[in-house]
């Protein structure tokens, strides 16, 4: 009887064209919505391609002065910062770039990618936990947010869901349909949920179509990034189950087609809309974001205090690294003035360290309880998730900036020494100056615990389903 | 007859269980966003305050320096909130709070909230002017959506037209029957909000005529609304495909059109990755404004220049610091370069800007949006403005540095210093914002479209209720 059913469904489904417009929709919406998050990636992969083209040139430059120079056959500038061997010239001039490749489903998400910069040049003089990441934009493009597949699959999908099962038991309750169904011998449920079964195949097919295509026609290799499709998959595709449950309980009142779709509405208000709202300005209130301005008022104190003292440390610098200190004291050092800076920094750092250990230490905490609260919204879910798979979440751009921060160390660390024991650079040193290479394995990934999530409030509206079942339907399903 | 036919109405919707619920549930919402604002922008405020007496204390308790060493140390500028802010936060979150003011650099604003934020702020938060905005004009489509169509289905349009009435009267009182309920939310909150914001301590002026104006901007978007929600009513005879039209309308013009007409105008006006634009700054540096002038051989004229005006030949003999008069005069010349740069990057804002007005043809949302925003003064433009006003100071800041530098000491004294007696002649910090004329004014286009979209949808109301017939 329910093979019938589900025949009989799928014929009257083809026939009443939904299938086809609900797949040009989707279609082109995805289409739109990768197309956007592609140009985004782009730029972002364009841009550091761009500086790093540079970096190459500018080593081929300096190793064919430094060579020149060297064989004497350019004599070398008077002033030693013009001199291409100085390593103070190299390790101001040609930084490295830092960047923060897209990952592979970057596109998928905007995320956070539109606040922050993905590369930055550490140099030898400053401080890389001083540099900004702020990305350079129009703040009502960060308001209104991007037209990603996120918002596609967040806000877009469960309307599409909503629209394609609102009126499933109702609108044969309205024709009379119902009333021949249920001479045979099926339950209600069983019949509802076969219905409802095959309209779920139905979508999550043309969702999974549209998706691999939008990917495809953007150059993502699917087959490349299999896992990662089939994450992307399993999350969107139980979000979606979450919202036929939802339009499967809601018809299991059995009241009309008008009211279900006004219950759906709202249901889908207060899961996307305002839960996620409500819990994101709570967090505001409950753990906020210890106060920046504040931080820099200790930093600049603590910052003023050191500058006194950096004036005579150089001496108590070298008693702290005697390795530093000049072998051959009577030659006197050509990076004497960045050296004293060395020292200063170093002072100025050990002192306002523990003040933005502290600061980032109450972020990461505040940041760790908001994460929490995404289990009471299987929205907040997705979105969390799918930034993941973006590499787009706060925790990869916290991340980066830390990587920038270590490699700033060993750039530094890398001239440091050789400055101290008044080197120069070699043509053929400049092929080994440290390089950085972007890995996001420090970052947690949180998929495992948001798909369970998500089955969760599957769960939970699958057994609500059967209670309401037992209270209205079964009972009361015919009547009127 | 009007009010006949806006007194069943409204009979009908109070007595609605669904109404009841969701007026409820919108209002409480509302009401429950004005504490949760108040609360968070209070501690802002107190943060604000703060910082910005630590920021004057640093400057003025800095010791003895080089005026040009002072300059370089600095002091910071940071953003005031404004009481309106409080309905509607507008960019705040994606904008930067505090400016460093130094030497030789203007910097960009730091410090955004959303930045230490996970991307759950991302869904936005429950602001009163989300639920302005976005909640009520769906509980307008949820008054509405079944007006006429209810008439339709219940085949009560026949005895009502028996009754002689014209079409636009009953049109008027369906009208009405929408818009009060809504009326009867917005003002109390209205009156709510009048009375928060002036019992605010600490909290910049107040002024209750752009409270007003906000308000009506409010006003004339539920309009727009509630015309929308009629005509579709009139247009079908069926409640459930109104409702299902309604929503789509709502989603695009509230949810798709924003972030769509923010992908076309990303598209069409990009603006350049920070380091980009610090790159083309650091290259204009380099070779001067015009490309071909760099600095250095545009100082070594301005030595000659100066030197022949005072008929002397070498800079010690000149009367002034020559140091510090060079380092003046190169401070304008970065300053003209920064000033060049920020007026690219605010044509490409105002490009951008441009494509909001023209998308706003397809959607009431963004012009209501931008006055909002404008109207409460945490919109861009008010950034801008702070910023620019920030950068103005930092410029006159410098300037005393470089002056005192100047005409206080001698050609090669490096080391003499001042102290706070200079510190203190430099004014702090005061940023008046714009005036709320000024802020209209610059509105004007957007006041235009919100306007055309009142007057086209009751046109199309006007001439589509005209035209139901009775079967």
């Amino acid at each position: 009887m329910l093979n019938h059913n589900i025949k009989y469904e799928w014929i009257t489904l083809v026939r009443e064209k939904w299938i086809v417009i609900l797949l040009l929709l989707f279609f082109s919406i995805t289409l739109f919505a990768v197309r956007n998050g592609n140009e985004k990636v782009e730029d972002r992969n364009l841009s550091i391609t761009k500086e790093q083209e540079k970096v190459v040139k500018l080593d081929a430059e300096f190793t064919a002065d430094i060579d020149s120079v060297t064989r004497k056959l350019k004599s070398p500038p008077k002033k030693t910062w013009l001199d291409p061997r100085s390593l103070s010239n190299i390790a101001w001039d040609a930084p490295r770039v830092v960047a923060m490749e897209a990952v592979p489903l970057a596109l998928v998400s905007t995320g956070q990618s539109d606040l922050f910069t993905h590369y930055a040049k550490p140099k030898i003089y400053g401080e890389a936990y001083t540099l900004g990441f702020s990305e350079l934009s129009n703040p009502v493009q960060l308001l209104f947010g991007s037209f990603d597949l996120a918002f596609v699959c967040i806000y877009l999908l469960p309307l599409l869901v909503l629209a394609f099962s609102y009126n499933i038991l109702s609108a044969d309750k309205e024709s009379g349909v119902l009333k021949l169904t249920f001479s045979q011998p099926v339950s209600v449920y069983q019949w509802l949920l076969s219905k409802l079964a095959l309209r779920y195949v139905i979508l999550s097919s043309i969702v999974m179509i549209s998706v691999v295509a939008a990917l495809l026609f953007y150059g993502v290799s699917v087959a490349d990034n299999f896992s990662a499709v089939v994450k992307l998959f399993a999350l969107v595709l139980s979000y979606m189950l979450f919202w036929f449950l939802v339009a499967f309980v809601v018809n299991l009142f059995g009241k009309s087609s008008g009211n279900n779709a006004v219950t759906l509405v709202s249901v889908w208000v207060v899961m996307v809309l305002l839960i996620p709202s409500v819990i994101s300005q709570l967090s505001n209130t409950l753990y906020p974001v210890p106060s920046r301005i504040n931080m820099i008022h200790q930093y600049r104190v603590a910052e003023a205090e050191a500058d006194k003292n950096a004036n005579e440390i150089l001496k108590t610098y070298y008693r702290d690294h005697p390795e530093l200190a000049p072998k051959d004291t009577t030659k006197e050092n050509q990076y004497a003035w960045i050296l004293s800076y060395f020292a200063s920094s170093e002072l100025v750092n050990n002192s306002v360290k523990p003040i933005l250990d502290k600061y980032d230490k109450a972020l990461a905490k505040q940041q760790t309880w908001v994460d929490n609260l995404r289990f009471l919204s299987p929205a907040i879910l997705l979105q969390n998730s799918l930034n993941d798979l973006a590499g787009t979440s706060t925790a990869h751009y916290a991340d980066f900036r830390n990587q920038v921060i270590v490699f700033a160390d060993v750039w530094k660390g890398y001239f440091k020494p050789r400055m101290f024991a008044n080197e120069v650079m070699k043509a053929e040193e400049m092929k080994e100056l440290p390089k950085h290479t972007y890995n996001t394995e420090s970052v947690k990934n949180h998929f495992a615990s948001d798909l369970a999530g998500m089955i969760f409030f599957v769960l939970i509206i699958l057994a609500g389903s059967w209670t309401v079942y037992r209270r209205y339907t079964a009972t009361g399903i015919l009547n009127a | 007859m009007i009010l006949k036919i806006a007194l069943k109405e409204l009979k009908e919707i109070v007595r609605d269980g669904r109404f009841r619920i969701t007026a409820f549930v919108v209002a409480a919402l509302l009401v429950a966003a004005l504490f949760v604002s108040k609360s968070y922008y209070q501690s802002v405020n107190a943060q604000h305050n703060e910082a910005k007496k630590n920021a004057r204390s640093e400057w003025v308790g800095q010791g003895e320096k080089n005026p040009h060493s002072a300059a370089h140390y600095g002091t910071y500028a940071f953003k005031p909130k404004y009481p309106l802010s409080l309905l509607d936060n507008g960019v705040d979150k994606f904008s930067g709070v505090s400016i460093y003011l130094e030497a030789h650099k203007r910097n960009e604003a730091q410090y955004m909230a959303a930045q230490d934020q996970t991307a759950l702020s991302r869904f936005g938060d429950l602001s009163p002017d989300f639920v302005l905005i976005f909640i009520i004009p769906l509980l307008i489509i949820l008054i509405g959506f079944n007006s006429f169509t209810r008439e339709h289905e219940n085949n009560t349009l026949r005895l009502l037209k028996s009754q002689g009435v014209s079409s636009w009267k009953l049109a008027a009182g369906k009208w009405l029957g929408v818009f009060i309920p809504v009326l009867l939310i917005v003002v109390p909150i209205y009156i709510l909000a009048a009375i928060f914001l002036s019992n605010i301590k600490d909290y910049g002026q107040f002024s209750l005529g752009a409270l007003t104006i906000l308000f009506g901007v409010y006003i004339i978007y539920y309009a727009v609304f509630t015309n929308i929600t009629l005509v579709v009513s009139a247009l079908y005879r069926k409640s459930n495909l109104a409702f299902v039209t309604l929503l789509g309308i709502w989603i695009v013009s509230c949810l798709a059109m924003p972030k769509v007409s923010t992908a076309i105008a990303d598209s069409l006006y990009p603006y350049p990755t920070q380091v980009e634009f610090e790159q083309q700054i650091a290259e204009d540096k380099k070779k001067g404004l015009d490309g071909h002038n760099p600095w250095n051989e545009e100082s070594k004229k301005l030595e000659q220049e100066t030197l022949k005006k005072y008929g002397v030949d070498s800079i010690q003999q000149l009367p002034f610091n020559w140091a510090g008069f060079l380092m003046q005069e190169g401070e304008k010349h970065t300053a003209d370069i920064y000033f060049k740069h920020y007026q690219l990057l605010k044509d490409t804002y105002v490009n951008q800007s441009k494509v909001y007005r023209a998308t706003a043809a397809f959607s009431p949302f963004l012009p209501a949006r931008f006055l909002s925003m404008a109207i409460s003064r945490s919109d861009y433009y008010s950034h801008w403005d702070f910023a620019d006003a920030a950068e103005k100071y930092r410029i006159e800041l410098v300037g005393k540095m470089n002056g005192a530098l100047m005409n206080n000491s001698k050609y090669g004294d490096w080391d003499y210093l001042e102290n706070d007696k200079l510190w203190t002649a430099v004014e702090d910090f005061n940023y008046e914002p714009p005036t709320y004329a000024a802020i209209l004014n610059l509105n004007g286009s957007n006041l235009a479209t919100l306007l055309g979209w009142l007057l086209a949808s009751s046109l199309i109301l006007y001439a589509v209720v005209n035209k139901i017939k009775v079967i």
